[in-house]
């Protein structure tokens, strides 16, 4: 420890400057080896691990920043401090010196402040003998230099590409970009991403897609129900081993982890660890931000109790059906419902008892209508059914199937109590062009005349053209409808 | 001395030889634990880094699990990649010396890890 603990090399391209210093470096006792250029320099600190490393910021061949850079990448001296000088002390120098992973950057007047650096540095120097000899082949200082230039450029470029992956929005987005820019980066058996949202995917060659599933989810801890979307093609590679070899990285953002990739291959290597190392190190802020938008997305469209479209989601649908109706000249029907006597259910039995019979209504629904059907909670305990290419007959069908459905349907109040429910339903054919406004607001008024026919029935709404006086007529016959 | 290259173990056992030690040779990581095993009094281990059946960080690895004093291992290899270098050491390797040596830095190194 004593013998190397004080063992500095000082770097100077200038003669006088290096033995004047050198001189009084040895002053302070310590044991100085002097080179002139940063490549001897270099293959001295590699073979032979100093305490410290003094260089100049900048010098002609190999600059002191490079030497520092190659010094701290190469594991013989990686922990060995290393002190620049410059002749000036400026922002930029010490940006690049603290980028290089120098201890410090001193102004070459300033001894004082040199030597307690020193002091500092070499004090905190571990004790490594392991040490590094270049050889007399081809490979020289320069070359490791490229070598560690070269993992830098990957590195940087592999980590530009994974972190412009937040650009995809989506989680299926992320992983779709992910499986292209790993499939060529390695051959894999598979790759898989899991999320804490919830998200499990598969990258796999059609061949071996469900043994490749399974050992994912084995591999990430993704529970047997969790559904699974398996993209499958010739990108990845078809398993040549019985049992390849699984790597398995964290995903963090900020403290937590907020998803986990694995990757299957067949040998395992140091490149391949390096390779999903740093894929886990840069996908977090992708994999947060697709996140947050799918959750936002989901909420802005959704109703949160029910879970049903939300009423602009429900417009926005609507809108692009009824285009699609009027092109093909086909109808399309809008059913307008209300719980009744809702507001007593709320006042008697509590607002959990009243949601309740709201998630329970906006579950029935969906069962009652057909898969392109809109669904949607129109606002507090009113829905309303889309119907595309269903004409009034058939409308009137599926609002007293609904009818029907409420009217079987019991839900125990919060205190047991048995809660009878109903529903009044308005029913609206569109008129080609009809604004829809206009629609909804003439199944609306179905709808009431429904309310004050007696509840619990079917109304149908007058024609748009129709003035006022016709929707009593309609409603009436709505009525015998729903007897 | 292990290393699948006679023409390595040979320049090697030369350069060594002169300098008065005698070498037992390995043909790779496998052999190289059956020597040992066989010889007594190992000054020293020179090992290549890619050699069939058992490379020679798992031959390092391998003799750090004995938990026994270990001789100082030096790798003598062409690889260079970091991260090979950084395992070597961190399973207790003493040195990365690549290929192809200069005799007076293999003798150096030795004097100084055998008297160490």
């Amino acid at each position: 420890m004593t013998e190397t603990a004080r063992r500095v090399i000082l770097v100077d391209p200038d003669a006088e400057g290096r033995r004047s210093l050198a001189e009084r470096l040895r002053g302070q006792g310590y044991a100085v080896e002097t080179a002139g250029d940063g490549a001897s320099a270099a293959e001295l600190a590699l073979a032979h691990p100093p305490s410290t490393v003094i260089a100049d910021l900048w010098m002609p061949g190999v600059s002191g920043l490079q030497l520092c850079r190659l010094l701290r990448s190469e594991p013989a001296t990686a922990e060995v401090p290393f002190v620049l000088r410059a002749a000036r002390d400026d922002p930029k120098s010490r940006f690049w010196a603290e980028r290089a992973g120098a201890v410090a950057l001193v102004s070459k007047g300033r001894m004082g402040e040199l030597f307690r650096v020193l002091k500092r540095a070499s004090a905190g120097a571990p004790d490594s003998t392991f040490f590094m000899e270049l050889g007399t082949g081809t490979v020289d200082v320069r070359d490791r230099i490229a070598t560690h230039l070269d993992a830098a450029l990957f590195e940087s470029v592999v980590a530009a590409e994974v972190r412009s992956l937040a650009s995809a929005c989506s989680i299926d987005g992320v992983f779709d970009s992910l499986s292209q820019l790993l499939s060529q980066l390695s051959n894999y058996h598979w790759l898989a991403l899991s999320t804490v949202s919830g998200h499990f995917a598969v990258h796999v060659h059609p061949a071996c897609a469900d043994r490749a599933v399974s050992a994912a989810r084995a591999s990430l801890g993704v529970a047997e129900g969790t559904p699974s979307r398996s993209l499958e093609d010739d990108d990845a590679t078809p398993l040549g081993v019985e049992k390849p070899v699984t790597v398995v990285r964290n995903v963090l953002f900020g403290r937590s982890t907020i998803a986990r990739i694995a990757i299957a291959v067949e040998k395992a290597s140091y490149e391949v660890e390096e390779l999903v190392t740093l894929v886990a190190r840069e996908l977090g802020g992708a994999i947060r931000l697709a996140t947050v938008l799918e959750d936002s997305q989901r909420l802005a469209a959704t109703d949160s109790l029910t879970g049903l479209a939300n009423r602009r989601t429900f417009a926005a649908s609507v809108k692009v059906e009824s285009e699609r109706c009027d092109r093909r000249g086909a109808p399309l029907c809008v059913l307008l419902l209300d719980v009744d006597h809702f507001k007593q259910v709320n006042d008697r039995y509590g607002h959990a008892s009243g949601d309740a019979v709201l998630a329970r209504i906006g579950a029935l629904l969906p069962e009652q209508c057909r898969g392109y059907d809109i669904v949607a909670r129109w606002g507090g305990e009113e829905f309303v059914v889309a119907l595309p290419e269903a004409n009034l007959a058939q409308g009137r069908e599926v609002a007293e199937r609904i009818r029907a459905a409420v009217e079987r349907t019991v839900i125990h109040a919060t205190n047991g109590a048995e809660i009878a429910l109903s529903v009044s339903v308005g029913v609206a054919l569109r008129s080609k062009d009809e604004p829809q406004d206009a629609l909804l607001d003439r199944a609306d008024r179905a709808m009431y005349a429904a309310k004050t026919g007696g509840r619990n029935r079917v109304s149908t709404a007058a024609e748009p053209d129709g003035a006022t006086d016709a929707d009593n007529e309609s409603c009436t016959e709505g009525l015998r409808v729903a007897s | 001395m292990v290393d699948d290259s006679s023409t390595i173990r040979l320049q090697a056992r030369r350069t060594l030889v002169q300098a008065g030690y005698s070498v037992v040779e390995a043909v790779d990581g496998l052999d190289g634990l059956d020597k040992l095993a066989s010889s007594c009094a190992v000054a020293l281990i020179l090992c290549d880094v890619n050699m069939p059946r058992m490379s020679g960080i798992e031959f390092v690895e391998a003799l750090a699990k004995f938990g026994m004093p270990m001789p100082p291992v030096v790798m003598l290899t062409t690889e260079g990649h970091p991260k090979l270098i950084q395992q070597a050491k961190a399973s207790g390797a003493k040195g990365w010396m690549m290929k192809p040596f200069k005799p007076d830095v293999l003798i150096a190194a030795a004097k100084r890890l055998i008297a160490a």
